[in-house]
This record gives structure tokens, C-alpha cells and sequence, in this order.
């Protein structure tokens, strides 16, 4: 059973399309396995289209909003249709399906399908695959540890939102499973470990601080763990 | 034709129909139709490839499609270049649209969601690129396989270490895979303490750079 789910207001800025793009990778991979939330969001999306679409007061449409949209339909009726019809149909392309690491293979969501273009980095059992979101304040990253790995102790300048998307790992609070979402702020220190690897999809929004011993050291390139 | 349905959401999508198709009577705007109707165009345009249901579907979700990009973009113009890529998706993609999956409304409001979030995209970030339809699936895949994963793995750090200039290689081994102090270091190494520190900041800056090149 997954036990962390995202709260009902991400949920509803999720199927309105307000949240950022690293945020909405993570609610959409946590739907896809979470058929509870998925249910919710189908739910969510019926009801906020009959609120945009059919609710609204018609709006006031003003002789210029007409005029356009005449134009509009009437190109799009002499010609756009028939050339969409003629042009032959782009090549799918499929993204990447699949990530390996440390000779581990691990399906992913589709949200990910095109997020991939960069290649895992990593010092000993800890490997990162940074996403390019073009967010200024986020890192978003593929997370994998290998069997018995940890990360050290730290916090976090800001929060810190964890999807495990394969595998098990710890903490000082809990076990996790695939699918577990997990948002911590600032106040929360942990060390995540694992027995048998676990992959993961982590967001934070600013650089880790490590605060255990000699992993102090690891700050400059602890901003490139996540 | 009627299902029943015992959710909350849709009991409310039907009270929502039901309120707006009295308000419809009265208004007698000619351009408001029913899920039903709207079902019946959508078929019309994805097996007979029939204009005239589409410009009824046009004249339809063209105002409204307009009224929330008015909202969402806040830019002259884009509000109806969301129309005419929502519509155009329309046509394109109808075949995907199962009646059995969702109300047609709440099928195009999410063609025009997705479409919305990659043109903020491009708004914002000045990015070219199409997510919308990753992130929310117009409809179930049924292309489970794709063996084109041409993902290479290769690079890792440990190996960008070995590129290092030998000493600061030694000092970045040292405290990273041996787990030894800066002290420690400095002491079997017979060098000021601060070497320690000026090399591992060199090394490091190195790898750093090494790395990011990949994301540039």
C-alpha cells in the first residue's frame, strides 16, 4: 500500500496545469502508481472542464473576439483541414521507456519519456540523472543507491520532494515503497538508506546541506548528488 | 443513453449540464449543446472527417477555449493561437476520443490544458518543447513496447576522477573513497593543511565542471 500521497491542493493545481513542470513529472508518476489518486484526478479533471467549459456566464464576445474567431474557423475550414488531413503522419517518438543503472534496468512513467537526456553521474552506490526543467530554483533528478547504500545526514535549504519510483529505501521516519510521495522542509533532517537499491525522482529547490562529518566536505558537489 | 454514475464529481457535472441547459432555453444561444450532441459531432469529425460538425464543435469551444487563455497567457494574441492549436488537435487527434472515457468538454478542455502548460512553457522559460501530453495522457497507450532505447550509460564519476591532474586526484581519493580528514591527509602527505584544502577546491571545481558540461 502506498502510504504518502500528494495533498488534494497539488492534485488540483496538477489537472488545472498550474505547477511547474518538475512538479507535475512527479504527480503525474505518482498517478501512474497510485490508482486512487489517478481515480481522484479523473474526477478532478471531469469537474474543473465543467467548470471552465459549461458553468462560466457565456462570455461577453465582442465584435473583434467574433471577427477573429469567423476568420479563424473560415481558414481552418478552406484550408488547414484538408492539408492536416494530406500531410502524412509525424514519426512517434517513444522517448525513452526504460533507464539502466549499475546494470539495473527500471521501467519509467510516462511522464519521463522525454526527460532523459542527460547520463547518470555518481560517486560509489549513490547515481544522479539530472532532468533539464529550465526551473531556476528546482533540481529535478533521477535518484538511484544501490543495495546497502546511503545518502549522509542532511537537511534541506528549502524543501525536498522525493518519489520512489522503484524499490525500498528508509529512513528515520518510515520505509517506503514504490510509489510514496514525499515532501520535507527545512526542519527535517534524514538519511535515506537502502537493503536492495531503490530508484527515485527528487526535486529539491535549493542545495542539499550535508551535515554529518566528513560529508560536510561533499557540499560543493553535494548540490550535484540531487 | 444516460449512465448513472454515483460519483460526486460527475453528479455535479450533471447538475452542471442540467443548470446551463435551463439557462440554455432562455438564452436560446444557438451555439450551446448538450454532452450528447457534442458526443455525436465528435464521432462525425473522427470517422466522416465531417467539417460541418467541426465548425459547429469550433463554434462551440472557440469562445470559451478564448476566455481561458485570456486568463492564463495574459499576452495579446496567444489566446487565440490556443484556439486555433486546441482546435486543430481536435480534428487531428478526434479518433483518439472514446465517449466511453470521458464527456467530450472534459476531453477538449484537457487537448487545451496540455497545450496551454507548453505554451506558458515558451512563455516563460523559452522553451520549445511538449510535455503536456507526457504528463496528462489523452488516452490510453496501447504501445506497451518500444526497443529503440538507444540510452547509453557511461561517465560516471569515478572515472572523471581519474582524469584529474594527479595530485589533486590524490587528495579527492583520499577524502572521498578512503574517508580520511583533511588532517589526516595533510599529515601522511607531509603538505600544509591548506594544500589540502586549495587542491580537494581545485579538484572539486574540476569534477564540477566535468559534469555539468553534460547539461549545458
Amino acid at each position: 500500500m502506498i502510504k504518502y500521497h500528494p495533498q488534494q491542493e497539488l492534485l488540483s493545481l496538477h489537472i488545472k496545469g498550474e505547477l511547474p513542470l518538475s512538479m507535475s513529472l512527479a504527480i503525474s508518476a505518482h498517478a501512474e502508481l497510485c490508482g486512487t489518486c489517478q481515480h481522484k484526478l479523473n474526477l478532478m479533471t471531469a469537474s474543473e472542464s465543467a467548470d471552465v467549459f459549461d458553468n462560466h456566464v457565456e462570455p461577453n464576445i465582442s465584435v473583434d473576439l467574433d471577427s477573429k474567431m469567423s476568420f479563424l474557423l473560415a481558414q481552418m475550414m478552406q484550408n488547414t483541414l484538408d492539408e492536416l488531413d494530406a500531410k502524412p503522419a509525424a514519426p512517434v517518438n517513444e522517448g525513452v521507456t526504460e533507464v539502466t543503472v549499475k546494470d539495473q534496468s527500471y521501467p519509467l512513467p510516462r511522464a519521463f519519456r522525454h526527460q532523459i537526456n542527460a547520463q547518470w553521474q555518481g560517486i560509489g552506490k549513490v547515481s544522479r540523472l539530472r532532468l533539464n526543467t529550465g526551473e531556476e530554483h528546482a533540481r529535478a533528478s533521477l535518484l538511484h543507491i544501490a543495495p546497502q547504500g546511503e545518502i549522509p545526514e542532511h537537511t534541506h535549504k528549502g524543501s525536498e520532494l522525493t518519489l520512489l519510483l522503484a524499490g525500498e529505501f528508509s529512513d528515520e521516519y518510515n520505509t517506503y515503497r514504490p510509489g510514496d510521495f514525499m515532501l520535507l522542509d527545512e526542519n527535517h533532517q534524514h538519511s535515506p538508506k537502502t537493503m536492495t537499491g531503490c530508484l527515485c525522482y527528487t526535486i529539491v529547490d535549493a542545495p542539499l546541506y550535508f551535515t554529518k562529518g566528513f560529508s560536510k566536505l561533499l557540499n560543493p558537489i553535494g548540490e550535484l548528488l540531487y | 443513453m444516460e449512465n448513472f454514475q454515483s460519483q460526486t464529481a460527475q453528479n455535479r457535472y450533471d447538475k452542471a449540464r442540467l443548470a446551463k441547459n435551463n439557462g440554455a432555453i432562455q438564452l436560446s444561444n444557438k451555439n450551446e449543446l448538450d454532452a450528447e450532441q457534442l458526443a455525436e459531432l465528435m464521432l462525425k469529425v473522427a470517422n466522416l472527417r465531417c467539417k460541418v460538425s467541426f465548425a459547429k464543435l469550433f463554434n462551440h469551444f472557440g469562445p470559451k477555449i478564448s476566455a481561458f487563455g485570456n486568463q492564463r497567457l495574459h499576452q495579446q494574441g496567444l489566446a487565440m493561437d490556443l484556439v486555433q492549436e486546441t482546435m486543430t488537435r481536435v480534428w487531428t487527434k478526434a479518433h483518439l476520443y472514446s465517449e466511453d472515457k470521458a464527456a467530450v468538454s472534459t476531453w477538449v478542455f484537457t487537448v487545451m490544458r496540455n497545450q496551454c502548460f507548453d505554451m506558458l512553457r515558451k512563455v516563460q522559460h523559452n522553451k520549445e518543447d511538449s510535455f503536456g501530453d507526457d504528463i496528462w495522457p489523452l488516452f490510453e497507450s496501447d504501445d506497451a513496447e518500444s526497443n529503440e532505447d538507444d540510452f547509453k550509460l557511461s561517465g560516471t564519476l569515478l572515472r572523471h576522477v581519474d582524469e584529474l591532474p594527479p595530485l589533486q586526484r590524490q587528495i579527492v581519493q583520499g577524502i572521498y573513497m578512503q574517508e580520511m580528514t583533511q588532517q589526516e591527509l595533510a599529515d601522511k602527505l607531509d603538505i600544509p593543511i591548506g594544500t589540502v584544502k586549495s587542491r580537494l577546491r581545485l579538484g572539486l571545481e574540476k569534477l564540477k565542471g566535468f559534469m555539468e558540461k553534460h547539461y549545458d
